[in-house]
């Protein structure tokens, strides 16, 4: 049986009595590009820490390339840190060289924006071009599994869209890829994701998988103030898109009933549901 | 590992902060503390009062270095000195033998001086006063509570600030209606009061625990004291507005109350310290709070000796705490000098 | 009332943070504001809160009496309570009795909060901290709200919560600027303003604004120019500014592709001014 990238089985970490990821399975496969998504404190870091090898599991198995990590494993897997892992009083080709001498290889030479900012000093770079450079120097030993946590963070459009462009080449290499993020907005980028709520796993499968068959209802009312605040009134979930109400965990009829009782004159529909309210409606329905 | 050495090399050279603390304190501290440190005393004031005071002038050789003479002068004349810290010895002739008077409180100059008058023999009466059996934790406890007092309050005041700037909060007060005094003063006055209340606390402690006499004007000492406070606050808020994180803010505490350890007469007198280091320690608030400590717990001297140092620190305070509320303000109201809703077009700058 | 910038510049040394920019921030609308790092959306933030000098151009905010401000990650104090902070603030805007503990109910409740009240802000959970922010910044009724990336790893219920708090705000009547790095949230403002390198590269109501899009955007597996393309998933998205590729299978934008073609644009030289 050929081994995963990475692999979970009902992984789970204490901290004293809070349990930051609870009984959590999953497993990437070599080539594809997973998403694990989730706010901040979901565990998405913690659940990577120990795939890394930087924690002990309090209960489960966390398995690096078909074993649980170790020195070996470790050498075949490039990570980046949220914190990026850089050392901000060495330049940009100096961090290259350490971390390149640390595997044993040869420096990456550097391409684009990041080249002609190779003699600067990291701490001095602007965030988008640290991100890229930690994403460089974390694979120069073409590392077989991609550990990433929120590469994205803090980078704008085309500076996000040019990291998707360079973790697909990784992927396509062959690399299994595992990518944590906040933004639901990045799901498009993945293969497959991965919801994480309060330390659980409230959904997997691919965006289509996610949303399929689940719907939002969407008010669109001349008094689009009066039919938003009856319906956030009601203590369901709402938010509000342009002035349409989207209504996410209350049905047509239910909706209706209440814009009628109070007298507001609307449109009520169904229409597809977007990842976000799916995930809004996951982490409600996932016990504390 | 080469990978590993060569990166840290590499940081190092840049670590101007770090490389300064590896390089320049131990040097910096090594000089300071090895001609400050030393329990040899050479001169020690001396007055030489009463009818013979001219001959005991004349005879009062190598430790004893005669700066007054009077001879109206007498038993009372030579305590008057001494409790005003004038003289660390006064010799009275209008006793037979003739009495010497030694000021127990400044330990290392009473011990040498009691050590010589000893080998006089008969010839003389030696008194120790203030401090009869020279009791090193009578001398030391005064001016420690003040030393105490300057890391706590010098370093609550700092982390209580720069943890507003690295929360956050220090931005969401500024754009509150409060006028930059009232956050500064409202920042201020909680540690002043702690910081007033455990003085208290650890002097009566440490009087309790080691029999610290308390012999001056409580309430003169409880006004130096809050002088000293406003000093160690301003230097807290100081370190403060020069400070990105608590580590840094604590570092920069460091610099400034390690060497006073050694150089505000606390331990060794400042009249054994080479005025090539000396000057140094009138820089320090906590030189002056040991005389006033050890002037009035101890000898019971009051303003009229005391006051030069009064002055002093509340020059200190002034300046601190000027420099210290301009700097914070400057932080806190970034150049607004400009009304709101006022526009603020017209040429650059 | 419209608030806003016009003509702004700010320079930190040699740096020039913002430039030229004019941002217009009605009352009863939701102005968002995105962009990368180094946009320049906190210095535009701390300029509108009156926190940053402008070396040119004007700045039309209230009072301090009537602006609230929500900096990024803050808002309020981990060492109190949140009974205790809004105690704090409420006192800083001369509230007191009655009335604060009126607003303090209602507010806490509507944040989900009301249960919370004797915890101590640093024990919350983040999303609740941020709906405490957000309460400890709404508890004066400002007529200008500032929020600086309010949503940014906050977790989907609390975000629309937070959002919803948003919505109400300005139901309510009050101009409300809020950055985000969320594009899903910038889409349902009236009108978004996107920054790069310190200068407005668009800004519009978020429908007009992907109307506007320059040239068609494509759907492909093999880019013409990986300079004008970039990855959705495993396909490209490509910005034929010109003609489009006969063939080609063109896709409706939406805002981030609007976005990036800006920031494109921008760099290329080709229908933006390049720097």
């Amino acid at each position: 049986m050929t081994a995963h990238a990475l692999a979970a089985r009902s992984l789970t970490r204490r901290f004293g009595d809070n349990t930051a990821v609870d009984d959590v399975s999953f497993h990437v496969e070599f080539g594809e590009v997973v998403g694990l998504l989730g706010a901040n404190g979901a565990g998405k870091t913690t659940i990577i820490r120990m795939l890394a090898g930087l924690l002990e599991p309090t209960a489960g198995d966390a398995r690096l390339l078909g074993d649980p990590p170790n020195r070996a494993t470790q050498s075949r897997l490039g990570y980046v840190p949220q914190g990026l892992g850089l050392y901000g009083d060495l330049t940009a080709v100096e961090n290259l060289a350490f971390s390149a001498g640390a595997y044993g290889v040869e420096p990456t030479a550097l391409t684009g924006s990041l080249a002609a900012s190779s003699h600067r000093l990291v701490a001095n770079l602007p965030l988008g071009l640290q991100r890229r450079l930690a994403f460089v120097s974390a694979v120069q030993h073409d590392p077989e599994v991609l550990i990433l946590d929120e590469p994205t963070s803090g980078v704008g459009a085309l500076g996000a869209a040019r990291l998707w462009d360079q973790i697909r080449v990784e992927a396509e290499r062959g690399a299994g890829v595992l990518v944590s993020t906040h933004s639901m907005q990045e799901a498009r980028q993945c293969d497959r994701l991965l919801l994480m709520s309060a330390g659980r796993l409230v959904g997997w499968g691919t965006e289509a998988d996610i949303v399929a068959g689940e719907t939002t209802v969407e008010v669109d009312a001349g008094a689009w103030e009066e039919a938003f605040n009856a319906v956030a009134a009601s203590g369901a979930l709402v938010t509000l898109d342009g002035r349409s109400t989207r209504v996410i965990d209350r049905s047509v009829e239910e909706v209706e009933a209440l814009l009628a009782r109070e007298g507001i004159d609307a449109e009520v529909r169904t229409v597809p549901a977007t990842i976000d309210e799916r995930m809004a409606v996951l982490a409600r329905s996932a016990p504390e | 590992m080469r990978a590993m050495i060569l990166k840290e090399f590499r940081e190092l050279r840049r670590d101007r902060r770090t490389m300064a603390m590896i390089i320049v304190f131990p040097l910096l501290l090594l000089i300071i503390f090895g001609y400050a440190a030393t329990f040899d005393v050479e001169d020690v004031p001396t007055a030489a009062l009463g009818p013979q005071a001219q001959l005991v002038a004349d005879q009062a050789v190598g430790l004893f270095d005669v700066i007054t003479i009077d001879t109206d002068g007498t038993a009372d004349t030579a305590r008057t000195l001494l409790r005003d810290g004038d003289v660390q010895v006064a010799i009275a002739t209008d006793t037979q033998p003739p009495t010497a008077f030694v000021d127990g409180s400044n330990l290392f100059a009473a011990q040498a001086a009691v050590g010589a008058l000893g080998r006089l023999g008969d010839q003389i009466t030696v008194d120790v006063l203030f401090n009869p059996d020279l009791i090193t934790s009578w001398v030391l406890v005064p001016p420690l509570i003040g030393y105490i007092m300057m890391f706590i309050g010098t370093v609550v005041a700092a982390i209580g600030l720069v943890k507003e700037r690295e929360n956050g909060t220090l931005e969401q007060l500024a754009v509150m209606p409060l006028s930059p005094s009232s956050v500064i003063m409202g920042k201020i006055t909680p540690y002043f009061i702690v910081a007033a209340i455990d003085m208290v606390v650890v002097t009566l402690l440490g009087m309790l625990l080691f029999g610290v006499p308390f012999v001056g004007s409580v309430a003169v000492f409880a006004v130096g004291v809050a002088i000293f406070l406003f000093v160690l606050l301003g230097v807290g808020v100081l370190i403060s507005t020069v400070s990105q994180n608590t580590g840094q803010a604590i570092q920069l505490a460091i610099f400034f109350l390690v060497p006073q350890i050694l150089l505000a007469g606390m331990i060794f007198p400042l009249s054994s310290i080479p005025w090539a280091i000396r000057w140094i320690s009138y820089l320090f608030p906590l030189t002056y709070y040991t005389t006033i400590s050890k002037g009035i717990m101890l000898r019971g001297a009051g303003l009229d000796s005391l006051w030069p140092q009064y002055v002093v620190l509340a020059a200190m305070a002034a300046f601190v705490f000027t420099a210290a509320v301009l700097r914070f303000r400057r932080d806190l109201v970034p150049r607004r000098h400009r009304k709101p809703d006022a526009a603020a077009d017209g040429a650059p700058a | 009332m419209t608030f806003g910038v016009e003509d702004l510049t700010v320079r930190f040394g040699k740096v020039e943070a913002l430039r030229d920019v004019t941002v217009a921030v009605p009352a009863g609308e939701v102005t968002a504001v995105v962009g990368g790092d180094g946009a320049g959306k906190t210095t535009l933030m701390r300029a509108l809160a009156g926190l940053v000098e402008p070396e040119t151009g004007t700045i039309r905010r209230p009072d301090v009496e009537h602006l609230g401000y929500l900096p990024t990650g803050g808002g309020s104090w981990k060492e109190l309570t949140v009974d205790e902070n809004v105690a704090f603030v409420g006192g800083a805007y001369g509230l007191s009795g009655d009335e604060l503990a009126e607003r303090a109910d209602r507010i806490l409740a509507r944040a989900g909060l009301a249960d919370a009240r004797g915890r101590l802000a640093g024990h919350l959970s983040g999303g609740m901290r941020t709906k405490l922010g957000f309460s400890l910044a709404m508890l004066h009724t400002p007529d200008l709200l500032i929020l600086d990336e309010p949503t940014t790893g906050v977790d989907p219920v609390s975000r629309v919560e937070l959002w919803r708090m948003i919505s109400e705000t300005v139901a309510a009547g009050a101009a409300v600027v809020m950055s985000t790095t969320y594009m899903d949230e910038a889409e349902r403002a009236a009108s978004v303003v996107l920054l790069g390198g310190g200068r407005v590269l668009l800004s519009d109501p978020p429908g007009d604004l992907v109307a506007a899009t320059p040239g068609t955007i494509t759907v492909t597996g093999t880019p013409d120019d990986r300079a004008l393309a970039w990855r959705v998933g495993p396909q490209f998205h490509e910005w034929n500014p010109s003609a489009t590729p006969p063939g080609a299978t063109v896709v409706q934008p939406d805002l981030e592709d609007a976005c990036i073609v800006a920031e494109l644009a921008l760099r290329s030289g080709t229908g933006g001014d390049a720097r």
